[in-house]
């Protein structure tokens, strides 16, 4: 007998939403929509990642067959690319703009200003609602300086979220606080703690207004930026007191004894370790917008690690079209991809009501250049996961006109995570196809 | 800002463009798109034809000059000048915009408020409560700008995950504190809570704090004992307050309203010489200075500095800048060693921390035995450990009670050791994990001792220095090839030779006489005809060129200083300080306290924004 999950599992996301609200444990209480996008540095080998056909039935190209088990659960794009990325460098520019489709200053650090990122975007909008607004994650350390050769500070290259767009917001690199943080998102505070928390973020706001009204008015800026923050701390502190005010109710437990380990042995595990977070704060819902980069712009971790690779990341991304290092190239690319699907399968794996979370949930996997050999930022490579609580109308390759815009892709992003909009950046409209009906 | 107004580097072009002469350069490239009548962008050449506009239109002139310099202008295309002509343009720029900035003097320049960063918190907790954790790793890593230092104002911005993170950690501190007898000592210095706020305030803040300020935190203490809280746990509650206070969390300064520069304020500059030779806050002796109103004397200044790089604290300048300045801290990062190629390396932890500490613990040596900074250049010493004697494969006269502690040493003659090019460190950072490369090594040193970094490469480069599968072509044979492009030949002249210099190191900085079985050759020419050999020939060559070299120490290091960006008048400072070290023979300390006494060190430039107030 087949049961009704199976034919739902089997089915990747072409059943509507209202037949799985229908059949959900509470009545009405519809599974939060998630929004997520995992960063891979320096462009991919063109040759083996755009699939040949268009539409429903096409192969997935050597680059893409880990995600062969998720097939109608993906959903491949062609010929969107970042039009305001387009100038400057070869790569701060295309990168710190993948996720805000506006383009950077050229600074080294005095004035930076890029635009408010998708994934903040949507963030704002929910940020009540769960414990934690956003999960910024990253395997590599903030890259230090300023590159002398470009004049470009590194700021740009290792950020891809922005609360505004002087903003970067700092990622977490240690999956072990992480899980503390979730953990403790999670359980929330006893209530007298949180009263005293309030209390003493009371008086360190006092002191920012008093503060303020003693600085010059470019000081007073950072005195704002720390006041919104507090301010927004506060709101959280209040939120998650354990009291009977508590609104929000985790979806899953978090156990204590599934911390990971402090430092991961190496970085496969610990794109693992990383991305099994994310997934933890999704099943559990104590954010619903996350991003991860696997590295900086201009990354050149060594991957030497991986079977029949011998140098650094960005070195052979400049493959200068010799079959050795474009099939090295390609390795790298398809581990990346191999992480994307094992975030994918453990969204898959975990059960909400009778939908999983990959059904409720939209991963974008982007890099922002397309062959990293040209710094070419056309026709960038993108694939979507998951349905987005039934809206994404995944398992095809969409094919646009040359260059459309990637903004549009966001505008639908949007849409389907509860937060439409007009416009975004030098959008033109949703991107078609994308959402259902 | 970049080294702008550096003059030609090991560059043959020896004469500088006249006024109108370059004029007529700019005219015949850029005025088909830039006329009065239609310009492109809204920019018109007009602006910048005259002497005035170095100083009316200085922003205008440095973005057309890097806009140039970047090929970015003239677009793709359109007639473009070759390389050369386009430096000599850029370099007429930039020397036109350094005269007319100085002018007028130096100047303050801006002092913009900012965040401790991850260290600066880590020491300051460590110096107010006495306790000694690692700290910094509660919070997120800082990236950096300015003068790619990690304590650039601008650069150091606020995410959720900060305050998050500031909330977490004074709880963990107060709750270590409260175990600790010594942080007990420095908390409970008096039996009223009144009094013990009093005391603490100001150290937390750096700063006399006035009554109305701490009231809110007797408040805040009443409260706590409201709740039932007994004495100590309320002192604890409201102290956590205090490290996340934003006056605890930032340096600010307060605004000046007259209209005119003027001696920073006592407390202020006992922070700015703290932060910048501590990381730290002010200890007592520089607070009793500042509230007595003798710090701002020169003379002060000059006896506090010499005190305060002899304190162990200015190990953590010489770390922090020495690390940053050389790149060192990649070694943590992407430039680690690929452990299977060098599991020496990977494998023993004594000898890869010495290899990493050794830059910055020499710095420092330089730093108290006030060296001269030619030193970093080639040097008879260095920082040696038995671990490293054997990495060296030399003999050192280690001191037998402690060889495998790192310690000044002096070096056996012809050691190939001397100054920061024969330290291993160094060369790992400028290599590949996995191979050493002539071309990174030769642009380490151009950004890094001589602040002449190499352009970008132009669009669509051909390739470089990858064998290809079939060829058995050695990374020099592809490189002369690869100079034969005129497109490439302009920068890789100037670059390469550099790099093969140093070729007889590999890429963890051991000594080697071959290099896949044949003998390596060592010796390079740069674009000028100047012919040299390994890296005796390479240091000459530097030392030649000491000018330069010193000039772009004295910019870092006053970048790093002042926490910020350089402007086009700070390079008239860094001129001065030049000047100062040179005549007293290069030595440390006329650096380091050429910049405690420097304008911009020492002074606050008006606030703008509001009228001249009377305060």
């Amino acid at each position: 007998m087949i049961s009704r999950r199976t034919l739902l599992r089997g089915a990747g996301c072409s059943l509507g939403l209202p037949w799985l609200e229908a059949m959900a444990a509470t009545p009405g209480a519809k599974p939060p929509v998630r929004m997520a996008f995992l960063y891979m540095p320096n462009g991919v080998n063109v040759a083996n990642w755009f699939p040949k056909e268009k539409g429903r039935n096409f192969d997935l190209p050597k680059t893409l067959t880990p995600l062969a088990p998720l097939k109608d659960q993906i959903t491949v794009f062609s010929n969107l690319w970042n039009a305001n990325s387009k100038g400057g460098d070869g790569h701060y520019v295309k990168e710190a703009a993948i996720l805000t489709c506006q383009t950077i200053r050229k600074t080294q650090g005095t004035d930076m200003a890029n635009g408010v990122s998708v994934d903040q975007f949507a963030a704002k909008t929910v940020k009540n609602e769960t414990p934690l607004p956003s999960l910024e994650l990253g395997v590599t350390p903030v890259a230090i300086g300023v590159d002398a050769v470009v004049g470009y500070t590194r700021v740009y290259g290792s950020h891809i979220a922005w609360s505004d767009p002087a903003t970067p917001l700092a990622r977490e690199l240690n999956p072990r606080s992480v899980f503390e943080r979730l953990y403790r998102a999670a359980s929330g505070q006893q209530a007298d703690a949180a009263k005293l928390d309030t209390l003493l973020l009371d008086r360190v706001l006092g002191d920012a207004k008093r503060l303020r009204a003693q600085l010059g008015v470019a000081d007073q800026i950072r005195i704002d930026e720390y006041l919104s923050l507090m301010r927004q701390l506060e709101e959280r502190v209040k939120r998650a007191s354990a009291g009977q005010q508590r609104t929000w109710k985790a979806r899953a437990p978090i156990d204590m004894k599934d911390a990971p380990a402090d430092r991961p042995s190496d970085h496969a595990e610990h794109c693992r370790l990383m991305l099994d977070m994310m997934a933890l704060a999704f099943q559990t819902d104590t954010t619903r917008v996350s991003t991860l980069m696997f590295g900086n712009s201009v990354s050149n971790v060594s991957f030497r690690w991986l079977e029949g690779v011998s140098a650094g990341h960005h070195d052979v991304s400049h493959h200068q079209n010799e079959a050795d290092k474009l099939r090295q190239y390609q390795l790298i690319n398809e581990w990346h991809v191999g992480q994307f699907a094992y975030l994918l399968n453990r969204l898959k794996s975990m059960q909400e009501g009778e939908s999983t979370v990959l059904d409720n949930s939209m991963v974008l996997f982007a890099s922002a250049l397309c062959d990293g050999n040209k710094h070419d930022p056309h026709k960038l490579p993108l694939v979507l996961g998951g349905c987005g609580g039934g809206r994404i109308d995944s398992g095809q390759h969409l094919v646009y006109g040359e260059d459309s815009p990637l903004s549009n892709l966001y505008v639908s992003m949007l849409d389907a995570f509860g937060a439409p909009v007009e416009r975004f950046a030098d959008s033109t409209g949703p991107a078609a196809g994308v959402l259902k009906g | 800002m970049k080294a702008l107004w550096l003059l030609p580097v090991l560059c043959s072009a020896a004469f500088a463009l006249e006024f109108d002469a370059a004029q007529r350069q700019l005219k015949k490239y850029c005025v088909a798109c830039h006329s009065d009548a239609n310009p492109v962008g809204g920019f018109k050449l007009s602006v910048v034809a005259t002497q005035e506009s170095f100083s009316t239109q200085s922003r205008r002139w440095t973005s057309l000059a890097n806009r140039v310099r970047n090929f970015e202008m003239p677009p793709k295309g359109a007639p473009a000048p070759a390389l050369e002509e386009r430096e000599e343009i850029t370099k007429w720029i930039d020397s036109s915009l350094h005269q007319a900035a100085c002018a007028t003097g130096p100047g303050a320049g801006p002092s913009p408020i900012r965040r401790l960063n991850r260290d600066e918190y880590a020491a300051t907790i460590r110096d107010l409560l006495d306790i000694h954790l690692d700290l910094a790793k509660f919070l997120p890593i800082d990236g950096g700008g300015g003068e790619g230092f990690d304590n650039a104002a601008e650069t150091l911005s606020l995410s959720p995950l900060h305050t998050e993170k500031y909330l977490d950690a004074a709880k963990f501190i107060m709750d270590y504190a409260s175990r600790e007898y010594k942080s007990r000592m420095k908390i409970f210095t008096a039996p009223a809570a009144s009094k013990i706020l009093a005391n603490f305030l100001p150290r937390a803040f750096r700063r006399p704090v006035s009554l109305a300020e701490q009231k809110p935190y007797e408040e805040l203490y009443a409260i706590a004992r409201k709740q039932g809280q007994t004495h100590e746990e309320a002192i604890f509650f409201t102290l956590r307050a205090v490290l996340v206070s934003p006056m605890f969390l930032f340096r600010a300064e307060a605004p000046n309203y007259t209209g005119a520069e003027r001696p920073v304020d006592q407390h202020a500059l006992a922070s700015r010489i703290s932060y910048f030779l501590w990381g730290s806050m002010p200890d007592e002796l520089l607070t009793d200075l500042a509230a007595t109103g003798r710090l701002s004397d020169p003379e002060v200044l000059q006896q506090i500095t010499k005190r305060m790089l002899r304190s162990d604290r200015s190990l953590s300048f010489a770390v922090r800048f020495t690390d940053q300045w050389l790149h060192i801290r990649e070694l943590n990062g992407e430039k680690a060693p690929d452990a299977k190629l060098f599991p020496e390396y990977a494998k023993d932890e004594e000898l890869s921390g010495d290899i990493r500490n050794q830059p910055s613990l020499y710095f420092r040596e330089l730093l108290v035995r006030n060296r001269p900074v030619l030193d970093l250049i080639d040097s008879t010493h260095t920082v040696g450990s038995s671990n490293l004697e054997k990495h060296f494969g030399l003999k050192l006269p280690l001191d037998p009670g402690r060889r495998k502690q790192p310690q000044w040493t002096e070096l056996p003659k012809d050691s190939n050791r001397g100054g920061v090019l024969g330290m291993p460190a160094v060369l790992a950072v400028s290599s590949y994990p996995y191979r050493t490369s002539p071309v990174l090594r030769g642009a380490w040193v151009l950004e890094a001792i001589l602040g002449t970094p190499p352009p970008p490469p132009p669009p669509n480069v051909p390739s470089l220095e990858e064998p290809q599968p079939g060829h058995a072509k050695t990374i020099r044979e592809r490189l002369a090839r690869h100079r034969e492009n005129p497109t490439c030949a302009g920068c890789h002249s100037r670059i390469d030779g550099i790099g093969f210099a140093l070729d007889n190191y590999d890429a963890i900085g051991r000594w080697r006489k071959e290099d896949a079985g044949k003998p390596i050759d060592a010796s390079g020419e740069l674009n000028d005809g100047t012919k040299m050999t390994g890296p005796d020939g390479l240091k000459q060559v530097l030392l030649n060129r000491k000018d330069l070299f010193v000039r772009h120490l004295t910019a870092k290091m006053l970048g790093y200083a002042l926490g910020r960006g350089l402007t086009l008048k700070d390079s008239c400072t860094v001129d001065a300080i030049a000047a100062e070290v040179k005549q007293n023979g290069y030595s440390m300390h006329s650096l380091v306290s050429g910049i405690v006494l420097s304008q911009p060190f020492r002074m606050q430039s008006p606030t703008p924004g509001k009228e001249t107030v009377k305060r």
